[in-house]
């Protein structure tokens, strides 16, 4: 194992890369307008409908609540149905959405939140619909919390997705397990939580310093 | 230009009803500057916001421009509200964008061309005198800057009426003269209408053609803004009014005993009011001479009602064989406001 040591951790991150990016991409597609959903229909905010938003608001906790280790079993069906298998990195990607998209509308929820009434009610004193507030005011006023939201997102999918591995998803999980665990090659399990750990830093800063760049206020 | 009739507003706390606003009554003319004043809690924010709908009245009529307010669609309602600008207490501007792009904003929801925007954005703040500070964020700038940037902004679809919710009321005395003149300035270039909010007697005194008095969600009083200074009715507009003019006589001055010119009896201590016009007239001398009283100017002062000169002076007086009465009834009859503080004998 030493020998394809180096080769093994670089398939077994670029599977891990595949994965979370992914994953962020539709966790961002799906829990962006579910967040925004959450917020416009809350009461007294511009679209108040609070059977929608109360309904949306319970699916969203029963898919948080659930234990990732229990939904990435519990949906194959959903992930055969959308992937046609439910192994392997690709298919690994429906759990790891499913878990982090309704994680991430709850986090924009409260990045949303943050915006002033105030500032909304001007929007609205200027004659700006629904969406121009959406578009132009509530998100572009909260894309620093926003970054910080999506880096969020990257570093638990980072740990989700290892755990994915771990049921035959691929990554860096996946060798750390099979190789560390079940082969016992300490090095291995090493080297894998050294990169994990070097990975959630660097997304961490990264997203730190760009959302303090953004931030005007 | 703004008439409301008959308007309430109730809101629903925790199953309780509150009435926030009590059969409102209002007219208010093209071009004027109308203040609306009352303590915290008496249904300011609530009315102005109901002018434009931001707040929904329960009941009654607001024609603004000719158009009843309450029954329009959401399209017809976002049409208008470009029509009647809006700056509020704390600006409320957009932190993530320029001053330019926070003038541009309203421009940009109306559907106005790229290249439109750019010159009315400029235009503009020129007008508010920030032409320097387009490319600045709000962060970067001054509490009265910032209220410069909401009233460019306010202004940018040519709007006919501009409803200011305590625009002033976060900024110092200084910043906030300055911010009133521009308001007045506005007001004279574009006639614009301007309603104002404000807690603060000397807002009303500086800029406003007419006032009304909030108490309680009614309307106590109403008149022209030197009426109200002049002549206040209710106690609440008596303790707005000596919030700017203190009207308190010491206690000692009161009850002093009479000093005045030896042995004459018949002290009476008077407030006058000059406003306007006569203000320059001689009448001390003219008393003097004419009924043969004494008189010592015990305080005076002069002041501004937006342009118009505001005097109150002090007097004491005394005369013999009922000359102070006379000398009195000669003031009244000059249209003076008299008030007889301490009638001595």
């Amino acid at each position: 194992m030493v020998d394809s040591l180096i080769p093994n951790l670089i398939q077994a991150s670029g599977e891990t890369f595949y994965m979370v990016a992914l994953s962020t991409l539709f966790s961002v597609l799906i829990g962006l307008p579910l967040g925004v959903i959450l917020v416009v229909t809350d009461r007294k905010h511009i679209l108040e409908n609070l059977i929608l938003n109360q309904t949306l608001g319970w699916i969203v906790n029963a898919l948080r609540s659930a234990p990732f280790i229990i939904l990435l079993v519990a949906i194959t069906p959903v992930t055969r149905l959308l992937v046609g298998t439910t192994v392997g990195t690709t298919a690994s990607i429906v759990p790891l959405t499913i878990a982090a998209a309704p994680f991430f509308a709850r986090l924009v929820e409260a990045s949303l939140k943050e915006v002033e009434w105030g500032i909304i009610e001007s929007g609205l004193s200027m004659g700006a619909g629904p969406w121009h507030i959406i578009s132009k005011i509530l998100i572009p006023e909260a894309v620093p919390s926003l970054v910080l939201a999506v880096t969020n997102v990257i570093v638990n999918l980072i740990g989700y997705s290892a755990m994915a591995g771990a049921i035959g998803g691929g990554g860096l999980g996946d060798l750390a397990i099979r190789y560390g665990y079940y082969r016992f090659e300490p090095e291995v399990m090493l080297a894998t939580v050294v990169i994990l750990i070097g990975a959630v830093q660097i997304f961490q800063s990264l997203g730190d310093w760009t959302a303090k760049k953004l931030n005007k206020k | 230009m703004i008439k409301v009739s008959n308007l309430r507003k109730v809101y629903q706390s925790n199953g309780k009803q509150v009435e926030a606003l009590k059969s409102i009554d209002l007219e208010i003319e093209k071009g004027e500057i109308f203040g609306i004043i009352g303590f915290s809690g008496a249904g300011k924010s609530s009315l102005v916001r109901c002018l434009n709908l931001l707040e929904k009245p329960t009941e009654g009529s607001i024609i603004i421009a000719g158009q009843e307010m309450t029954k329009i669609s959401a399209k017809e309602l976002r049409q208008a509200r470009r029509k009647i600008g809006m700056i509020f207490q704390h600006f409320n501007l957009l932190f993530s964008r320029t001053v330019f792009h926070n003038v541009a904003f309203p421009l940009e929801i109306a559907g106005v061309p790229q290249k439109e925007i750019k010159e009315r954005v400029l235009e503009l703040l020129r007008l508010v005198g920030l032409e320097d500070k387009a490319e600045a964020f709000p962060a970067q700038l001054s509490g009265g800057q910032k209220q410069r940037v909401g009233i460019a902004r306010a202004l940018a679809n040519n709007p006919q009426v501009l409803l200011c919710d305590e625009a002033t009321s976060a900024l110092d005395p200084q910043t906030t003269k300055s911010i009133l003149g521009l308001l007045a300035d506005i007001n004279q270039k574009l006639n614009l209408t301007i309603v104002l909010i404000t807690h603060e007697m000397q807002v009303i005194k500086e800029i406003c053609d007419r006032v009304a008095v909030l108490e309680d969600g009614r309307i106590i009083e109403q008149g022209s803004m030197v009426d109200i200074f002049t002549g206040p009715q209710t106690s609440t507009a008596k303790d707005f009014v000596s919030s700017v003019f203190s009207q308190e006589v010491p206690v000692e001055i009161r009850e002093r005993q009479f000093t005045l010119g030896g042995k004459r009896s018949g002290r009476k201590l008077v407030r006058i009011i000059f406003v306007g016009e006569s203000a320059s007239q001689p009448v001390i001398s003219e008393i003097v001479k004419n009924f043969s009283v004494d008189a010592n100017i015990i305080s005076g002062n002069i002041e501004h009602l937006k342009d118009k000169p505001f005097g109150n002076l002090l007097l004491e007086i005394a005369g013999d064989n009922g000359s102070t009465e006379k000398a009195i009834a000669y003031l009244e009859s000059l249209g003076l406001g008299i008030e007889v503080i301490e009638n001595g004998r």
